[in-house]
């Protein structure tokens, strides 16, 4: 059998020696299995034990530093970092300052600083996660020097994320959305969040009339993509950016061939209560625009019904169900409208009536 | 001369499955170092930190239709149901599709859930029987069932599809347990990348498990070696399978218990195809429709959102489901025979499927061959008898390392099973495997293989899963 193996002078030997191998290779597998069940259970239990003894000392010490061991360890500093994470997002004022103190002193920044630097981009990628966390304005420089020399497409994304949380002017808003449309478009939610942590931030600190500048100079960026000015309208109504307001009817106007664009300046305006660009977009070409518009069209606009009950005869599915359902949540003189439609001989016209008078009932 | 091709053919046929031997445990192997680089990749990059900003951001979800083709499944519906009520998601409907249950499976529905008639107009997008009603629940606005004809699993889930509205939908058996947040975690990933069509997430077996209010409070190994043996194999197939496929670009099955998809790709493609093996036969098509129109396109497995499921406790049910797994696995490939071996499908084709031409459906037959030709070479006398030791004895231990590796896998980065007791339990199953359980299986493929024309999906008992231990 198998001549040629079985009759080399070694075979055998080297066929048991595999056969050992694995045998010790298993009984190896096993015990590492157990010793690192083991290892990953204290480890945890110290990790838990960091964490509150930094929280605690965050709070309650006026040098934390002095009471809390310097971090040796990856679970170390990892544990420091959550802690460190956890109370910038919960306080403010001197806690927060301590906070930040607490990095520098225990060079847990430093730490991370090294590790973005990391040969193996996932490690790069958690660290710059974790940097991103602190929202240090010290890192700001950092990170536009590591993005120029970033060669992953995924650890920049993150680089921009934390750059979103550290960013204060208008200009540096447009420099960071010139930076986003260098990269392929992820998105729609990344972009949204890019924004919604700029919004964020500025109304913390009270500046929100920079976000405003910058959706004006926005309007006419060519360097900056559609897709990430869609999404920066949709991140103003997210964080409800009263000062975006003013311009957003200039980005509908603007953009008559965009109708992402159109669909994210109706919904933004409508749901900051101003429903002043409802009327055309009943009447736009594409179904996507109109069915944004029926869903606030009863809020305003009931004095068009016989344009919102000619929509139960569109050509699109939702915008017909979505007009019955505009005109049941209208009532009155709308209701009624709905129940004639119901028996109406356009059969589809009749049953997205139909449909709408029992789930007004509901 | 008849002598010397007999001898001929005697030989090459020792070759043949010592090369197979070979390439298959190679193969395995090589998947678990990727799966290994995948799930320490993953955990680096899923945080605890990162999944706090992803839940913090209660703005970004897209709404997700979660369908349950159900067929008499009076037993685990109601609690099944009222599980998927409770799932930690912003926005969400669920559809049940009775699919012509023969019990009183619609009867429980109504009673327990209030079900009142709905009339809202169904697109026919995708084909299937006819529906009979729609109900609405009134207590539970996100909730409609849908009465239809009996047409099988795919032809259900291609009638929730048409009521949903929703852009992405999630199948899931009416049998199994979603963990709270295993479709914010599934359906996150729509977000994250546009290019995503298809996603699921890994199936653990619920036997053995504390099952409370419709979660799962307490995992344990069940008790039985048959239901210990599954839990391994499923570990084995989702954790160094898919994740290593997934490694490859080159996956092809998103469980039928558990799969997330974008609804638009999918109505793209018709629908489910009525087959035993809908699941693979979707995927497979749904990667040659975006081959075929250059469409740019991901499908992943994550390894993180969990989808607790019943496993046969008995031998019969167990061959039964094997089976039609291998009937549906077969007749996927040959419905897609033009993505065999052809370049234009990339990798898909000529790794991923070719896997399961050489492996999964050449394999039983080769294994088969393996067994018969030892009685046959003793009795021309030309058995190597301390050759075949020594080869049994290597297929077993580099099987039972795969098998560990796979262990390991699990348990150094998802640690679901915590009692020492329960991981040297999987580690004796890993060996136990080898001795009957694997000759078992391997004698119901072949029996599938032979019977692949078979369209029937057979029958399957459940229990009810509410507020017990799940043991057999």
């Amino acid at each position: 059998m198998l001549e040629f193996l079985t009759q080399s002078p070694h075979f055998y030997d080297y066929v048991t020696a595999g056969v050992l191998f694995l045998g010790v290779f298993n009984a190896c597998e096993i015990l590492f299995l157990l010793y690192n069940k083991t290892k990953v259970e204290r480890s945890e239990l110290r990790r838990g034990n960091l964490k509150r003894l930094a929280s605690t000392a965050l709070i309650t010490a006026t040098n934390p530093a002095d009471l809390l061991p310097p971090p040796v360890t990856e679970d170390e500093f990892a544990a420091y970092s959550e802690a460190i994470a956890s109370v910038l997002d919960s306080f403010e004022g001197e806690v927060a300052v301590k906070a930040c103190q607490l990095l520098t002193d225990l060079k847990i920044d430093d730490h991370y600083r090294r590790l973005a630097r990391h040969r193996t981009w996932y490690k790069r990628g958690n660290a710059i996660d974790i940097l991103s966390s602190f929202r240090l304005n010290d890192n700001k420089a950092f990170f536009l020097d590591i993005f120029r020399s970033e060669p992953s497409t995924d650890v920049k994304y993150r680089i921009l994320y934390g750059l979103s949380r550290l960013t204060r002017e208008h200009a540096e808003i447009r420099e960071l959305a010139e930076l986003l449309s260098t990269l392929p478009y992820l998105t729609a939610k990344y972009t949204e969040d890019i924004f919604f942590n700029i919004i964020s931030t500025l109304k913390a600190e009270g500046k929100e009339e920079e976000f405003g500048l910058f959706m004006k100079e926005l309007l006419d960026d060519k360097l900056v993509l559609n897709l990430v000015k869609r999404d920066c309208i949709t991140a103003c109504h997210a964080a409800s950016c009263e000062r975006g307001r003013g311009v957003l009817k200039q980005y509908y106007e603007a953009h008559a061939h965009e109708p992402e664009i159109q669909i994210a300046a109706v919904k933004a305006l409508a749901k900051m209560g101003d429903f002043a660009l409802i009327p055309q977009a009943l009447r736009h070409a594409d179904w996507r625009v109109r069915l944004t518009a029926l869903k606030y069209a009863d809020l305003c606009c009931m004095d068009m019904l016989p344009e919102i009950r000619g929509l139960l005869r569109d050509p699109s599915y939702h915008v017909r169900l979505a007009a019955g359902m505009t005109m049941a949540r209208a009532g009155g003189a709308a209701r009624a409208a709905l129940k004639e439609e119901a028996s109406s001989q356009d059969k589809f016209a009749a049953a997205a009536a139909a449909y709408a008078l029992t789930q007004g009932a509901a | 001369m008849k002598l010397f091709l007999l001898w001929l053919a005697v030989h090459a046929s020792q070759y043949v499955i010592f090369l197979y031997f070979l390439a298959v445990n190679t193969t395995y192997t090589a998947l678990i170092f990727l799966a290994l680089r995948d799930i320490v990749r993953h955990a680096y990059l899923t945080t605890a930190r990162v999944a706090r900003r992803q839940l913090a951001s209660e703005h970004y979800f897209k709404p997700v239709t979660v369908i349950v083709p159900a067929h008499n499944e009076a037993a685990v519906i109601t609690q099944s149901v009222q599980a998927l009520l409770n799932l930690h998601y912003p926005e969400y409907e669920v559809i049940v599709v009775n699919d012509g249950s023969t019990d009183n499976t619609l009867a429980r529905l109504k009673e327990d859930f209030k079900l009142v008639s709905s009339i809202k107009p169904v697109r026919l997008q995708v084909p299937h029987e006819d529906i009979q009603a729609v109900y609405r629940s009134a207590d539970y606005a996100n909730l409609i069932v849908i009465d239809k004809l009996n047409g099988g699993k795919a032809d259900a889930i291609n009638a929730g599809i048409n009521v949903s509205s929703y852009p992405i939908f999630c199948s899931i058996d009416a049998d199994s347990l979603l963990e709270p947040d295993a479709l914010l975690k599934s359906s996150k990933l729509f977000l994250e990348d546009d290019e995503l069509i298809a996603t699921g997430g890994i199936i653990r077996i619920l036997n053995g498990c504390t099952i409370k209010d419709g979660a799962v409070t307490e995992i344990g190994l069940p008790r039985t070696t048959l239901e210990a043996l599954q839990v391994l194999e499923y570990t084995r197939a989702f954790l160094s399978g898919r994740t290593g496929w997934n490694a490859l670009k080159s996956l092809l099955i998103i469980s039928g218990a558990f799969g997330v998809f974008r609804k638009d790709i999918v109505v793209a493609v018709n629908g489910y195809r009525k087959t035993v093996g809908e699941d693979m036969d979707l995927v497979m098509r749904l990667h040659r429709h975006c081959r075929d129109h250059k469409i740019p396109y991901k499908i992943l497995f994550v390894p993180d959102p969990v989808c607790w499921t019943q496993a046969p406790f008995k031998l019969g049910m167990l061959l039964k489901q094997r089976n039609r797994w291998h009937r549906g696995m077969i007749d996927a490939l040959l419905a897609n025979k033009a993505m065999i071996l052809n370049p234009k499908y990339g990798a898909t084709s000529l790794v991923g499927i070719s896997y399961f031409i050489f492996v999964e459906f050449l394999g039983p037959l080769i294994e088969l061959f393996g067994y018969v030709s030892i009685p046959i070479l003793y009795y021309f006398d030309m058995l190597n008898t301390r050759f075949l030791v020594m080869l049994i004895l290597l297929a077993v231990f580099w099987g039972i390392s795969i098998n560990i590796g796979a262990v390991f896998l699990d348990i150094y980065n998802f640690r679901r099973y915590k009692k020492t007791s329960d991981i040297l339990r999987l580690c004796v199953m890993s060996a136990m495997e080898f001795f009957g359980y694997r000759q078992i299986m391997l004698f119901e493929r072949l029996l599938a293989t032979l019977t692949f024309r078979k369209k029937h999906w057979g029958t399957q008992d459940r229990q009810v899963f509410e507020n017990k231990e799940k043991t057999a």
